[in-house]
């Protein structure tokens, strides 16, 4: 294929320069000046208050143990998906995608009656005298409705991988006299790490990003970058601090997708 | 990793994830049968929102325009997304990961990011916000999806099949429609199988794209989150769920030739012919569904209209079809969530709203910035059914009654759970009592926590004094160790579960969680509370301030105002229709209708300035991040 399908590029060049780079550049704008228009920096540098440092700070570890957590859940039930027959692929995987089918507030809000104290939950641990579980409000909540809602998306990228990796290369493995541990260390989790990578990526950023899951169950007592950026927008109506610190976030996301280019160079990493 | 697992062990593995899964579902699919409305509460077996459901235009109208834009959007998505994919991979690298970059860009952005800078756009662009903003919007974000699905695929293609097409005499469309697509075609269809699923659950970008009159199931529960979802949803989540699993069911039972499986999970379903013409089926429906739409919407300039921006679950639903009926003229109704989420949007005025239903300090800062319209009195007579006080309270923030006609009116309380506080409750303070930690649930917004903070201090609760600002700010950071969560309107929900003993609340929600849960009791505590008026107002960008008048004119009727407030529950301001209420006990309420000169220390909120909110935000953010 030549260079001459360059003009195929036409729709998707003018869509992303109008519907994404110039809506990015009036964020930008929004973040570098204030309400009368002149040039600052203070939108930007108002991250290092210490409320937005602790808001920032409890984002990325928050999102930074949910994709933990969700690697590890994920890349076990990935394998054994890879092997299951193939008939029964499309079954599981679309297991995976409809969830999303019912609509993500109502499945966050479920976790609200599920987790109360009066919830689902506690009646049924109340039933068998069992100890009451008590993490509505609370970072815990949070980090459950961020593994609930992203975990499908580290699954079905390591899933591909998994899916991708010829049989012949591990039995070679095999042969060569490489035991379980070797093989999956040396060969199989190498050759996931497309899959890995593209998953944590998918689960991290969202999860950085959140606002709603930490209003939903945290009861709205733990502030993450996300509720932050929402309030200045809706609450505050103060655009240009909302603007600078999403230009922040920007700069993270912006580092994971370097890290993520780096590690997996051909973009083999896929959701699909 | 299978030698380490047993069968056994890996089946109890997928299905504790599942039960992880699926647990919220379940949850759902049972509130679907629940007759109380509360889904804190189990009130027996009940079909009725099903039935009610099928009977909800509104939410239909909603299911529609979703389905329309997941389609629509998808599809298009699809189709520039595939073609640029050929165009990509014919790049050089440089270019390649430019444009790799770029397509990541939507897919990475936080989503209110991306969702406001497309708001920007449009508002500076003066497009009007409707159907059309919110299908842009969900292209953008479809095409990457389909994108990084369809590339993959692509590098595996071998060149030399497409170069032996066009050596065998195919001209290069042809090669590419005989030979290239066909092989792409299962990553398209997984491609666009994603894209409509996420333009389905998306509600963030939805939320800051869409216009008047324009609901997706998403911005519609968004809307009902505040108020309590309404248990229809739960039905129709419902239906769409076994929907789409009955689908699975069947695809999995047909036996599918083995070389017809390809890689891509996805593809087990999309592969199957039913599958096909049953997609052409409801795209053919949606395409003309949207063509009568669409001409429908070309008689539009010539049928009189009003568009009203109003709270969330604000107004009976019935009221608008009879004011439909009885006047001609047609309501395309808008809601919104805050105060500062309808301000800019009427600032910009590429809604041309007619009718708005702002709170007291907002039509302040209104008319403050030229934003409203007078008033002509004469075209609403009905306006004389508000009693007079309603008016003299409203002059705090419209000083000469020119700009406003009060809707609705009400004061902001303690709510308490009888069972669980055993003293008599008449002071703010009791929402610092170490005793009841974890039981107390606090409004959510700036100026309703401060206003209990500085009441309880005895200052005013527009005070813009720092001293006394920050007193109040000590305050509610000594209070936060004890309070539950902070919440707008699930007080409602929560209070009726029995989830917290306090809750500050307004007292429209007071009638109506007394009425499920009769444990609870309201009270207006001794240091004086807020006592606030959501009033009608013309915005100038008004292109129809007859019609607006008309409107303003028929809420103010005495049984418009009368089914308005028993639908709502939020205290009227109308005496004609206070007087038709039939339950004695309710006309006389004193949670609904509170005798005011009974109590010291009542004030209004009033417009603190720009200063000052930046001010309260900094001290409330100071607060929440304890």
């Amino acid at each position: 294929m030549n260079k001459k399908k360059f003009w195929l590029m036409g729709p998707y060049l003018f869509w992303s320069i109008a519907f994404i780079i110039i809506p990015l550049c009036m964020v930008i704008y929004y973040g570098i000046t204030d309400k009368t228009g002149s040039l600052t920096w203070e939108n930007i540098l108002s991250i290092s208050t210490p409320e937005h440092l602790k808001a920032l700070g409890l984002s990325l570890l928050l999102s930074f143990i949910s994709t933990l957590i969700c690697l590890i859940l994920a890349y076990p039930l990935a394998s054994i998906l890879t092997t299951m027959s193939r008939n029964q692929h499309s079954f599981i995987v679309l297991i995976f995608i409809l969830p999303m089918w019912m609509n993500f507030l109502l499945r966050t809000l479920a976790w609200q009656t599920l987790l109360e104290k009066t919830g689902v939950i506690n009646h049924i641990l109340s039933f068998f005298r069992l100890p009451s579980l008590n993490i509505i409000n609370t970072p815990y909540a949070i980090v459950l409705g961020m593994v609930y809602n992203f975990l499908p998306f580290m699954v079905l990228p390591i899933y591909n991988s998994l899916s991708k990796i010829d049989k012949n290369i591990i039995n070679a493995a095999r042969d060569l006299g490489a035991n379980g541990v070797q093989t999956f260390l040396r060969i199989t989790f190498p050759l996931s790490l497309p899959g890995v990578i593209s998953g944590i990526t998918m689960v991290f950023i969202p999860a950085l990003t959140t606002f709603v899951i930490s209003n939903l169950l945290g009861g709205s007592k733990i502030l993450l970058i996300g509720n932050i950026i929402e309030q200045e927008f809706t609450q505050a109506s103060n655009w240009h601090i909302g603007s600078g610190l999403s230009i922040v976030l920007m700069i993270f996301i912006l580092i994971s997708m370097i890290v993520s280019a780096l590690l997996d160079k051909d973009g083999e990493g896929t959701l699909l | 990793m299978k030698n380490f697992l047993s069968l056994q062990a890996r089946r109890v593995y997928i299905g504790l994830i599942m039960l992880f899964l699926y647990a919220p579902i379940i949850t759902l699919i049972v509130l679907s049968f629940n007759a109380s409305r509360s889904r804190a509460k189990w009130g027996g077996f009940t079909l009725n929102w099903y039935r009610a459901l099928f009977e909800n235009e509104a939410v239909m109208q909603a299911l529609y325009n979703t389905l329309a834009i997941a389609l629509l959007s998808s599809l298009i998505a699809t189709v520039i997304g595939t073609i640029s994919c050929i165009a990509i991979n014919g790049m050089k690298k440089r270019g390649r990961t430019i444009f790799m970059g770029i397509t990541n860009i939507p897919m990475l952005n936080a989503d209110i990011v991306t969702g406001i800078s497309l708001m920007l756009l449009f508002i500076s662009l003066g497009v009007r916000f409707g159907f059309n903003t919110i299908l842009l919007s969900h292209i953008t974000f479809n095409i990457p999806y389909v994108i990084l699905s369809v590339m993959p695929r692509m590098k595996q293609l071998n060149p030399s099949v497409y170069e032996a097409a066009l050596d065998l005499g195919a001209s290069p469309l042809k090669a590419y429609f005989k030979v290239v697509l066909p092989d792409l075609m299962p990553a398209i269809q997984s491609g666009f199988l994603m894209a409509f699923t996420m333009s389905l659950d998306d509600f963030i970008i939805t939320h800051f794209t869409k216009g008047p009159g324009i609901d997706t199931l998403s911005t519609k529960i968004y809307t009902e989150v505040k108020k309590g979802i309404k248990p229809e949803m739960y039905a129709l989540s419902t239906l769409i769920f076994v929907t789409v699993l009955v689908l699975l069911v069947l695809v999995n039972k047909t036996p599918v030739p083995e070389k017809k499986i390809r890689r891509l999970p996805v593809h087990g379903l999309t592969g199957k012919p039913w599958f096909k013409y049953g997609l052409t089926g409801i795209l053919l429906l949606l395409i003309g569904g949207g063509l009568i739409f669409g001409i429908t919407g070309l008689d539009e300039p010539k049928i009189e209209q009003v568009i009203v921006y109003n709270w969330g679950e604000y107004l009976d639903p019935e009221v608008i079809k009879m004011f439909e009926e009885e006047t001609g003229i047609q309501v395309i109704y808008d809601e919104f969530e805050t105060n500062e989420i309808m301000y800019p949007k009427v600032e910009a005025g590429t809604s041309a709203y007619d009718v708005i239903c702002p709170s007291d300090y907002m039509i302040e800062k209104m008319i403050e910035n030229d934003l409203l319209l007078e008033i002509d009195f004469s075209r609403i007579p009905n306006a004389a059914n508000i009693g007079e006080q309603y008016y003299e309270q409203s002059k705090a923030f419209d000083p000469q009654n020119k700009y406003s006609v009060p809707y609705c009116w009400g004061t902001v309380g303690i709510l308490y759970n009888k069972t669980m506080v055993e003293e008599p409750v008449d002071s703010w303070s009791i929402l610092w009592d170490e005793r009841y930690k974890n039981n107390i649930l606090m409004q959510d917004s700036v100026r309703d926590a401060f206003m209990v903070a500085l009441k309880l201090s005895g200052y005013s609760m527009n005070s813009i004094d720092k001293e006394e600002l920050r007193q109040a700010k000590e305050l509610l950071i000594r209070q936060q160790p004890l309070v539950q969560a902070y919440v707008v309107d699930q007080v409602r929900d929560k209070m009726i579960g029995g989830e917290a003993a306090l809750g500050v609340i307004y007292s429209g929600e007071a009638i109506y969680t007394k009425r499920e849960n009769s444990d609870l009791e309201y009270v207006i505590p001794k240091e004086g509370t807020n006592v606030w008026i959501d009033s009608w107002v013309i915005p100038k960008t008004s292109k129809n301030k007859e019609n607006a008048e008309t409107f303003i004119n028929y809420m103010c009727r005495a049984d418009i105002a009368l089914m308005n407030f028993e639908y709502i529950t939020y205290s009227t301001p109308n005496d004609a229709a206070r007087a038709l209420i039939e339950d004695e006990d309710i006309r006389n309420s004193t949670i609904a209708f509170p005798d005011l000169n009974q109590y010291d220390h009542l004030e209004t909120f009033t417009y603190i300035g720009e200063d000052g909110d930046a001010l309260y935000n900094k001290l409330w953010k100071e607060v929440k991040s304890q």
